[in-house]
């Protein structure tokens, strides 16, 4: 996964809305950049980009994130528009629609490391460095939050079928 | 694996938990590993958090998506601004 795409699907899961999350991306990069040129350079990039991400959330969209989520209607119409026939597309769409919203219900550091280490292919000492956390706290928290969104998802894929 | 490791692994509590991720993540030692996966067979509660840390991940690795193409170009537009003493960059002019 290339770098532009692992602060995306951060940014993604720190935020409610695409925009916010295009936001954070602009703003991790030119901060990554600032801090580049002040020659204030990490061994590993991607880490250290993720670093910067969660640090910049934490401190810029926390109070945001906390308002009820809302979706742009250009946005709501893009998604809808987009795919293929429309039976199949209902059926991801409420698939995808469960999953993200799995996802949100999630506490913010199971969130975070699930989306270092699932969907960015971090190994678990990288995100432990990433977080600045212990990597027995990664594993545990990284556990706890496949355990839930299996859970979660399981609740609610019984609750369409029934 | 060096046998002390091995003996290592085996010394461990009985955690379900962090053997299940660090199982699902792929991140044992071959030998853990092996280890692992006959312990598997007669113990319920590390089969159990195996098979739902193995769908949670399925299920995370679901919700990966790829930034846009626009996004790519904002992003390199704002840095190449920054760079060539944009506002917001490190060269930016302090006064008027």
């Amino acid at each position: 996964m290339g770098a532009v795409d692992l602060v995306y699907n951060l940014s993604r899961r720190l935020t409610d809305r695409r925009q916010d999350a295009e936001d954070l991306v602009q703003d991790t990069f030119l901060q990554a950049f600032r801090a580049w040129t002040d020659h204030r350079r990490p061994k590993r990039v991607k880490p250290w980009l993720a670093t910067i991400c969660l640090n910049l959330a934490r401190s810029r969209y926390r109070s945001r994130a906390r308002r009820p989520s809302e979706v742009p209607f250009e946005e709501w119409m893009v998604e809808r528009r987009s795919g293929a026939d429309p039976e199949s597309r209902a059926v991801q769409e409420i698939e995808r629609e469960q999953l993200y919203r799995a996802i949100r219900e999630l506490p913010e550091e199971q969130r975070v490391a699930i989306t270092l280490v699932d969907l960015s292919g971090f190994s678990t000492y990288k995100a432990a460095e990433a977080m600045g956390t212990p990597r027995g706290t990664v594993l545990s928290r990284l556990h706890r939050g496949r355990r839930a969104l299996a859970r979660l998802l399981g609740d609610r894929i019984e609750e369409v079928s029934r | 694996m060096m046998r002390w490791m091995r003996r290592g692994f085996r010394r461990r509590p009985h955690d379900p938990e962090r053997n299940a991720a660090e199982y699902v993540s792929g991140e044992l030692s071959r030998r853990a590993t092996r280890w692992f996966e006959a312990h598997l067979l007669h113990c319920e509660d590390c089969w159990r958090e195996v098979l739902l840390g193995r769908l949670g991940r399925r299920m995370a690795e679901e919700a990966r998506e790829q930034a846009s193409a626009s996004l790519r170009d904002r992003v390199r537009a704002a840095v190449q601004f920054t760079s060539e003493g944009g506002p917001a960059g490190p060269s930016a002019p302090i006064g008027p």
